[in-house]
């Protein structure tokens, strides 16, 4: 019996109590540190307004290009004597945001094309759509999100619109793949045998089996939309003006480097810090979850 | 027990499913697996009756085609007068509450994340049976008949021995009152003292509500204890069709005889004529002839050119079906 | 093989004719009039001047008739001709390509001449405090937007060494140096993601082949550990860098727009950039395409390099 179950089928199996939490813990400590940061990073963004030193927007016109720790202002101001670390913070409420959505929406579609393809798979339901999911792979995603940010013009909405599209293809993949499992599992069969739809047999045996991995993805895509929104906004084709936004930072601090650095690298680190966050706790996940990986 | 006079639960006509005859785009076209090929047989109401045959027979394919979980290739199926392979999806779906299948691996067979009272309710639930009260109650009282207690209800699957688990999907084979089940290997992964008790549970399941099994197995010692008549099957077709006591005690057909013979018993006075040797030939490119020439003992001359048909022999009482040139009056010897 | 190649590039080129469509659709379902937004800024503009272009542009032809010509003019090579200055899109991303092409070929160089050494150490000490740093480095090169790694090195060598990147692009075939000096910094920070991604899945396969009973016997005869992964693991283990490649191109294509943009180069990514400000869609298109088309290339090559050094994929692939 246990040689048969898969790694994703154990963790299925695995009660969800705190002990799990404990055991994911010990079990990848690398994994654990980035659960504590991605934790700090969500109450940051959440709370931002109550932390934060400073209003994001207001110009102190005595303090401008101030380094940090002068002037009160702990990681120094901007050319318009903007608060550095306030405007960091609030950008990590826009990135949370913006990625939150971006997953939700995008997730959304690539889940249900995923799923059905994979139910599919094999059939020319599946062929027509994965080639669809292969053309939009191709396009590479700055190029893509490039093209469609430009069309839509800049805005939060279009941005994760735009963003989506990347999400979408790779979500797919991962869903088509567990759901190709799936199906040829004997529960599925039992649920045909009892008499289900096929639609009552995607959600209620195809989803909440293929959740796992997708955690897995989910991770390490928030790091991928983090990287990217700051990219569109760096361009000038993300967030607006005034929301304060990474990618806006730094190419504000790209006039400033050598004058005031500490504008580049405050944003700069933050950005990474979180992204190499969740980088970490998708491998510690995925390490989690297969236990070939354990070495 | 088989009702005289009443039309036949279930039967099957002409039952032939090939796999993979299909020519993709880029695959080169190969000779198809002929896994069910030419079936013809009935279920009496309150019968059980055996399949047995060695795995790679298409005695698990021909269970999937007779509850129209796969679509035969050809032949037809009639469900208690209704031929369930015109059926619209609607009137199938109605149908599926009246056959049930239980599986060989009952842990695989449930959805991990479903609990007991889950997957014991899912079937009512899916046929529109009762309100939810009513449904926990009859799971409740399913799990009673299978011999379990009712704190497994909040249980999760994975949580069960292996005879627990295969009692569990009893009950929810139970749970829509069918009229038949088909047990695929039900007790083939179960341990040998585990394997009495659900073959128990199952007959006294049938002697109560008066339901027809379908039993497949691969050893002819559990079919033989638990069934009324017995299909032999090899290679997608049958060989011999009999009473259960006549397929143990005097197997007509080559094939039947070497099953009868691997079977260890403990009063060795059976000799043993006929041992099985050779693997069962690829499905994909089976054996002129009878299929069974190759590995057969007592092979006549004709039997690699001529394919035997199922044919009639011995009288009412003592009446088989037998696929074999030795008891065809009409072949040339 | 050569029915393989033939497969392969048939499918590729299938998958750029859907990444054709795709976009011409995008561009057109979008809401959003390219004629209104072309002449927004101008003041006075009148209905006449608005009809007139939308005429010199066809863009009042039915959009069966548009998507026509467009396929028609693909499949001749012709992807039309700039809204901004009317030459052909072609010529225009032709003068571009070079610059980009470079660009992606050093970084390349870059991760590959570092990530392999880096890998096979990581992996020939598995487990040391060596191997866990450069894991641990490996994940934060992952992890590091390759702008903000361009924009860290421009500063640190700035405030350090005094030492800024040349603001004036020239072209290779004038002046070498010059021209390396210039993508140097750029190749570094857009090669260090895969740098990083090679090291780290050289070193995971490295260890399964070191693992192997065939290793295990070479390892018996008293070869030297080193001498087993130059020898005859890192030959096997070529592969994960060929996947790493294919993974990767998207990401430093990607990666060149924005850093042709910081570093001043004139490529496709700054092309692309300043048509979209002017919404010169031609061009638009035209470079989507072309960066399609080289994705698909190289992932093509990808998979027959695969076929080549270990012929059982091809196997795979042609039953699948």
């Amino acid at each position: 019996m246990s040689i048969a179950i898969s790694g994703t089928a154990r963790a299925a199996r695995r009660p969800k109590t705190r002990s799990g939490l404990v055991r994911f813990a010990t079990e990848q400590p690398l994994g654990a540190i980035a659960l504590v940061l991605i934790t700090l990073f969500v109450v940051v963004a959440v709370l931002a307004p109550w932390i934060a030193p400073y209003d994001p927007l207001a110009q102190d016109r005595v303090n401008i290009l101030t380094p940090p720790g002068v002037g009160g202002h702990p990681a120094g101001t901007d050319e318009l004597g903007r608060d550095v670390l306030s405007r960091s913070l609030y950008g990590a409420r826009t990135s949370l945001l913006i990625a939150v959505a971006t997953l939700a929406l995008g997730g959304l579609i690539g889940l249900v094309i995923g799923v059905v393809s994979g139910y599919f798979g094999g059939t020319w339901v599946d062929s027509v759509l994965q080639r669809i999911m292969d053309a939009l792979m191709a396009i590479p995603s700055i190029v893509l999100l490039l093209f469609v940010a430009a069309l839509l013009g800049p805005s939060v909405r279009n941005t994760v619109i735009a963003l989506s599209l990347l999400v979408i293809p790779s979500i797919n993949r991962v869903a088509r793949g567990e759901m190709l499992r799936i199906r040829e599992e004997p529960y599925v069969e039992a649920a045909r045998s009892v008499g289900c739809s096929t639609p009552r047999i995607l959600v209620r045996y195809g989803l909440p089996n293929l959740m796992a991995p997708l955690f897995v993805m989910g991770s390490l895509l928030f790091a991928v939309i983090l990287i990217a929104e700051s990219a569109l906004s760096f361009l000038g084709i993300g967030t607006p003006p005034p929301t304060p936004s990474w990618g806006r930072m730094l190419s504000e601090g790209r006039s400033q480097l050598e004058i005031a650095p500490w504008m580049t690298v405050v944003p700069g680190l933050i950005l990474s810090v979180s992204v190499l966050a969740f980088n970490l706790l998708g491998d510690a996940m995925r390490d989690f979850l297969d236990p070939k990986q354990r070495r | 027990m088989i009702v005289p006079g009443a039309t036949p639960l279930v039967e099957a006509h002409g039952l032939v499913k090939h796999f993979g005859d299909g020519k993709g785009l880029f695959t080169p076209q190969r000779p198809p697996v002929r896994a069910v090929d030419g079936v013809s047989l009935t279920i009496n109401r309150g019968e059980t009756l055996g399949l047995v045959g060695e795995s790679g027979s298409g005695k698990s394919t021909l269970g999937r085609l007779i509850l129209r979980l796969i679509e035969p290739t050809s032949g037809t199926v009639t469900f208690d007068g209704q031929d369930i392979a015109t059926l619209s999806k609607s009137r199938l779906t109605q149908l599926r509450k009246r056959m049930q299948l239980v599986f060989q691996d009952p842990f695989s067979s449930f959805n991990p994340r479903m609990t007991i009272a889950q997957v014991l309710t899912e079937p009512m639930l899916v046929h529109g049976m009762g309100d939810r009260a009513s449904r926990i109650k009859r799971a409740k009282e399913l799990l009673d008949l299978v011999g379990l207690p009712s704190f497994a209800m909040e249980r999760y699957p994975h949580q069960f021995s292996g005879g627990q688990a295969q009692r569990i999907g009893i009950a929810r084979a139970l749970s829509t009152d069918p009229d038949l089940i088909v047990c695929d290997e039900a007790v083939s992964a179960l341990d040998v003292s585990v394997q009495a008790q659900v073959l128990n549970l199952l007959k006294e399941v049938q002697r109560e509500l008066g339901l027809s099994y379908l039993f497949i197995a691969h050893d002819l010692n559990v079919v033989r204890y638990i069934s009324d008549r017995v299909c032999v099957m090899y290679l997608g077709k049958l060989a011999e069709v009999a009473h259960a006591d006549d397929i143990s005690e005097r197997p007509r057909h080559p094939y039947s005889q070497a099953l009868m013979a691997s079977i260890p018993s403990p009063d060795a006075h059976h000799e043993l004529r006929t041992p099985l040797a050779g693997e069962i030939p690829s499905p994909r490119r089976p054996p002129a002839g009878c299929r069974f020439h190759p590995r057969c003992s007592q092979r006549i001359d004709g039997c690699d050119r001529d394919e035997p048909e199922l044919l009639t022999i011995g009288s009412n009482s003592e009446a088989r079906s037998v696929a074999c040139h030795l008891f065809d009056p009409t072949s040339a010897r | 093989m050569l029915l393989y190649a033939g497969r392969r590039l048939t499918y590729g080129l299938l998958v750029l004719a859907l990444v054709a469509v795709l976009v011409f659709l995008i561009i057109r379902l979008i809401p959003g009039d390219v004629v209104r937004l072309q002449l927004a800024d101008a003041p006075g503009v009148t209905q006449a001047q608005i009809d007139q272009r939308t005429a010199e542009l066809g863009l009042d032809e039915p959009i069966l008739t548009q998507f026509g010509h467009f396929v028609g003019g693909l499949l001749h090579g012709d992807l039309g001709t700039s809204f901004e200055d009317g030459r052909p899109v072609t010529t225009k991303i032709l003068e571009r390509l070079p610059a980009t092409l470079e660009l992606g070929l050093l970084a390349i160089l870059f991760g590959v001449l570092l990530g392999v050494p880096f890998g096979m150490l990581s992996a020939i000490r598995h487990h040391s405090i060596t191997d866990n740093v450069m894991r641990f480095l490996a994940v934060i090169g992952m992890s590091l937007p390759n702008f903000w790694l361009a924009l860290l090195l421009i500063t640190f060598l700035a405030l350090w060494f005094g030492w800024s990147p040349p603001l004036v692009y020239v072209s290779p075939t004038e002046d070498l140096g010059q021209n390396l000096v210039h993508m140097l910094l750029p190749a570094i920070a857009l090669g260090a993601a895969t740098m990083a991604s090679i090291a780290r899945m050289l070193r995971s396969s490295l260890l399964e082949v070191l693992g192997s009973n065939f290793i295990r016997t070479i390892r018996s005869r008293g070869a030297s550990e080193r001498v087993v992964v130059l020898k005859h693991a890192g030959r096997s283990s070529m592969i994960p860098v060929f996947t790493v490649l294919g993974l990767q191109v998207g990401h430093i294509l990607g990666g060149t727009v924005i850093l042709e943009r910081i570093f001043a180069i004139p490529g496709m990514g700054s092309l692309i950039f300043e048509a979209v400000g002017q919404r010169d869609y031609p061009v638009i298109l035209g470079c989507v395409i072309f960066y399609g088309a080289i994705f698909i290339l190289v992932n093509v090559v990808v998979d027959l390099l695969y076929a080549v050094i270990d012929p059982r994929i091809r196997y795979e692939g042609a039953t699948a």
